[in-house]
């Protein structure tokens, strides 16, 4: 198996700062990878430099074997990087749909498949559970649910791989869980997943691939269960307790 | 190795041979001597060192309040006036008017803006932060105005006004320009070390950054904004004492200094003072170069107002690019809807209808005045007014859409009519008004394309130079107005049957006109907003890092509205020429171009009937002297206007039309959709109320006891209901 998306010992530095250093990391299709790792460690740094809103001070990132590091953030979107934020970037004065609608729309600019923007926005609404409240103001919606308005906006227009960061903060338990099965269903259609988290139930129940971030380097990667038997892992960052519950 | 060119390198390579080769071609043949180098650096030394304190004083503000104050050279301009009062007329000696005017008018101004505005302002869309500040310069200009009119002369004595200065080479450096310079090196160093070295200036910038994380190192956030603003109305008070006696005690000059101030802010990348005081000297040196040097020709006579401008646009090519930022975003909670096709129909269709009858006298009540009988002067006033409302609902996608908040729609309006007059409308030829709209698009995107890559703060203020530069050197080029050629420049046109001139017999079919296309404009918007373009605007506006990565091009985004909204303004501008008939050459300053974006502001930028109301707005303080004589009250309301709109927009900042959209939808039969929200709306305030007043009238403070949560639940009345669901413990319910 070949990584659709790899970075290759990616380094940022803000001043004296080194929040990201050397991070190598790869996302496979047809699976969800998880990037893991302490408040700070430099996980949604990466994620910037990925989707192109940060430069990074040296390293590359590529995509489908073609240097990206360079390109702008759109026409990374345009080969088919898509992302969710940790801190909500919706559309607040566009009604839910309509922040879907821009996005499919958008797509039209490099996707000629003739498909129907307005169908595909049905669908997408409907497949995250959205349908009910495609008229409102994004603005007016509660956070766990402006967070599928994301996660439907990125999924509209049609991405190889989807980046998400922290899914499943502002949503309950039950919602988390629908989360969890919808992200199935997208890496069975073939979509490569890249996310990050802490909730670590989920991360352990969905991820079949980990990275560990440590203070911007990677400390780890494997399996869930050889991530958890790390030692370094679990001495800088998981403690043996959460390991248990995750178990 | 590979040789890289950086695209930097060639810009400045592009600038410097562009400024060589206007330097060269405007030589004025004056001799580069010891006597010429002297007087171009003692007075461009000392004309930098006026334009650094105000930039400082700019600079600082923006650093502390993270609000760009245009006011502040108003406030400056008003405290000079107050020196003035002190010293002049009532004879206090100099150091106890300095000390009273910095030490007591102006901390209590920085206060109270405070107090009563600014903080609303934190996290307010930028364009509302913009507006409240160029609301207040338009108070600040009115008051001094009204308590010092300009009828009586007044001036300022310099510092020491009778000792000679120092002699250099053959120029005299007067102490007062001595003293300017070494204020304001003072000024930067000291502000420098308030800022980095004192807990005060840390706690100041921190508050900026978040308010809520500085809070927490127990400085008091509110004390500290308080203390920016009193520090940031001191230096404006301080430049004003000391620039008023070389620009005279004239509200115009000293206000205006924001502009050249402004560029300034720009150098210094609108956070380093130091950067600012040597933005403000490179200013003062090209201005004082030009004077001493150049000879700008009778066509570009007043290059030299240009000055500033230039520098700034050339200072906006070498900043770095604006980082895309996420966390930023606001959410204003708030519903609408879409406007329904027929609904944006029917709201043309009274916009018609109101008009039409007041132009043909269907409204009785206001009969027995000009206004009521629409005398010729009223109904040219009303086209007026409609060619107002054009210009300003050619903003409503740029600012209020695409959140690109331009100043220079009015001056683009201005050249377009000055364009019109050449390009048919000296022969009546309706086909001029295409030409001038294609003109007018690219222009509306040159000007802004400087700013594109940057802040959209940049662009507000190379829109704002631009429209200056419009007014003071473009229009005034005898290609454009020719200032011999006084008297109408247009001849009547002819729409479709309808000849539409300022001739008073051509007013009543003018008006209708124009409301029709305005009517035409406002259904064309809302029918564009429900297209994908206007989404993508404001998608862009309300995320531009979302937007970039769900593949928006923002930089062809951008261009397009800025075309669309210059077409429009030309459009306009066209309109404005045939209204007036003559044109001059100070007919767009740009004092008359704010006051028109304020009010749509005011009204809620994001609709487009906004501008409709603007000219009902526009419309009301003349009817009114119409119709009530001219009482001294209703001027003084007309006066502090703007200051009013400006403390509305912090407290309402989504606009009138907004909030009276909110409260009056209700009403129409259709809208079962906005009764319902509107009773949701109430009930979850009511919910949040309950128990509110009993808590005051218990006087409690937190953290309740139990005891206390069982006082208060039977004062609610609520025991049964809390004992059920166990949410107390036993002991505190019985």
């Amino acid at each position: 198996m070949t990584a659709i998306l790899r970075t290759e010992e990616v380094v940022v530095r803000f001043g004296v700062l080194q929040a990201v250093s050397q991070a190598s990391i790869e996302v496979i299709e047809g699976r969800v990878t998880g990037l893991i790792g302490p408040n700070g460690a430099g996980k949604t740094t990466l994620f910037n430099v990925i989707t192109g809103l940060q430069e990074p001070t040296s390293g590359k990132v590529f995509f489908e074997g073609k240097d990206i590091t360079n390109k702008n953030p759109f026409k990374r979107a345009r080969m088919g990087i898509a992302r969710t934020f940790q801190k909500l970037e919706v559309f607040g004065s566009l009604s839910a749909r309509e922040n879907i609608l821009v996005a499919a729309e958008q797509r039209k600019t490099w996707d000629r498949s003739g498909y129907d923007t307005s169908k595909v926005c049905d669908e997408i609404l409907a497949k995250v559970g959205l349908s009910d409240v495609s008229e409102f103001m994004v603005g007016t919606l509660p956070t766990g649910t402006a967070r599928l308005v994301e996660l439907a906006r990125a999924l509209a227009l049609n991405p190889k791989v989807l980046l998400l960061d922290e899914p499943s903060s502002g949503l309950n338990e039950e919602e988390t869980e629908e989360m969890a099965s919808l992200l199935k269903t997208f890496v069975d259609d073939g979509l490569a997943v890249l996310l990050v988290e802490h909730d670590m139930s989920f991360v352990m129940g969905t991820c079949e691939f980990i990275h560990v971030l440590d203070f911007g380097t990677i400390i780890a990667t494997g399996t869930p269960s050889e991530v958890q038997a790390d030692p370094q892992v679990q001495a800088a960052y998981l403690g043996t307790e959460t390991v248990e519950e995750a178990s | 190795m590979r040789f890289k060119v950086s695209p930097r390198l060639i810009s400045a390579l592009v600038v410097a041979l562009i400024i060589l080769f206007l330097i060269n071609k405007n030589w004025g043949g004056a001799s580069v001597n010891a006597k010429t180098i002297s007087s171009f650096l003692v007075v461009g030394i000392a004309l930098g060192g006026i334009y650094a304190i105000t930039a400082g004083g700019l600079v600082v503000t923006y650093a502390t309040t993270g609000i760009f104050n245009f006011a502040h050279a108003a406030i400056g301009c008003f405290l000079a006036f107050c020196y003035w009062q002190l010293t002049v007329k009532q004879g206090l000696p100099t150091l106890v008017a300095i000390a009273v005017t910095l030490l007591v008018i102006a901390p209590a101004i920085g206060f109270l803006l405070d107090r009563v505005i600014m903080r609303r302002l934190r996290d307010a869309a930028l364009v509302v932060q913009l507006m409240v500040t160029v609301g207040l310069m338009l108070t600040f200009m009115g008051i001094t105005l009204t308590i010092w009119t300009p009828k009586t002369g007044r001036s300022l004595p310099q510092f020491f006004q009778s000792s000679k200065g120092i002699q250099f080479g053959d120029v005299t450096a007067t102490w007062h320009r001595i003293i300017t310079v070494a204020v304001a090196l003072l000024v930067a160093v000291g502000l420098r070390f308030l800022l980095y070295r004192t807990r005060l200036g840390i706690s100041m910038r921190a508050v900026v950054d978040s308010r809520s994380l500085a809070g927490l190192t127990g400085a008091k956030p509110s004390i500290i904004s308080g203390a920016s603003w009193a520090l940031g109305c001191m230096t404006a008070g301080l430049a004003g004492i000391l620039i008023a006696p070389e620009t005279g005690l004239v509200v115009d000059n000293l206000t205006l200094i924001i502009v050249v101030a402004s560029a300034a802010a720009a150098i210094a990348q609108l956070k380093s003072i130091p950067m600012a005081f040597v933005g403000g000297l490179i200013i003062g040196l090209a201005k004082s170069f030009s004077a001493v040097y150049l000879e700008w020709g009778k066509d570009w006579a007043y290059a030299d107002e240009a000055i500033p401008a230039a520098i700034l646009f050339i200072a906006l090519l070498f900043l770095p690019m604006a980082r895309l930022e996420t966390g930023k975003i606001r959410i204003t909670k708030r519903t609408e809807r879409l406007t329904k096709p027929w609904e944006a129909a029917l709201g043309a269709g009274v916009m018609i209808a109101l008009v039409g009858a007041w132009a043909n006298g269907w409204i009785p009540w206001i009969s027995g005045t000009n206004f009521g009988e629409r005398s010729a002067v009223w109904l040219g006033r009303g086209a007026g007014f409609m060619v107002i409302g054009l210009i300003m609902i050619s903003l409503i996608p740029l600012i209020g859409w695409a959140g690109q908040v331009s100043f220079a729609n009015y001056a683009i309006a201005g050249i377009g009519a000055v364009l019109f007059s050449h390009f048919g409308g000296q022969n009546g030829d309706a086909l001029g008004i295409v030409w001038v709209m294609l003109v007018c698009a690219p222009l509306g995107l040159a000007i802004a394309l400087p700013a594109l890559r940057l802040k959209g703060l940049y662009l507000a203020l190379a829109t704002m130079a631009f429209a200056e530069v419009a007014d003071k050197v473009l229009v005034r080029h005898p290609n454009m107005l020719d200032p011999s050629a006084t008297g109408v420049l247009f001849k009547p046109v002819n729409f479709f049957g309808i000849t539409i001139s300022s001739d008073p017999s051509d007013r009543k079919a003018f008006l209708m006109f124009l409301v029709v296309t305005f009517a035409l404009l406002f259904f064309m918007l809302e029918m564009l907003r429900r297209t994908r373009w206007a989404r993508r605007w404001i998608a862009m506006s309300d995320s531009p890092a979302a937007s970039a990565t769900i593949g928006v091009n923002l930089t062809t985004t951008k261009m397009m509205v800025f075309m669309l909204s210059g077409a429009m303004a030309g459009f306009a501008g066209c309109m404005f020429g045939l209204q007036r008939g003559a044109l001059s050459v100070d007919s767009f300053p740009l004092f008359a171009g704010l006051p028109l974006v304020l009010l749509l502001a005011v009204q809620g930028v994001r609709y487009p009937v906004a501008a409709f109301m603007g000219v009902i707005g526009l419309a009301t303080f003349p009817a009114l002297y119409e119709v009530l004589g001219k009482p001294s009250w209703l001027s003084a309301i007309e006066l502090i206007g703007p200051g009013i709109a400006a403390i509305a927009m912090a407290y309402r900042p989504e606009g009138a039309v907004f909030y009276s959209g909110r409260d009056l939808a209700g009403l129409l039969p259709w809208r079962q959709d906005a009764r319902e929200e509107k009773a949701l709306a109430v009930a979850k305030e009511r919910e949040q109320n309950i128990g509110k007043d009993e808590i005051n009238d218990m006087g409690l403070t937190r953290p309740f006891t139990a005891d206390k949560v069982a006082q208060l639940d039977r004062v609610l009345d609520i025991t049964d209901l809390v004992d059920e669901h166990k949410m107390v413990p036993t002991g505190g319910a019985s």
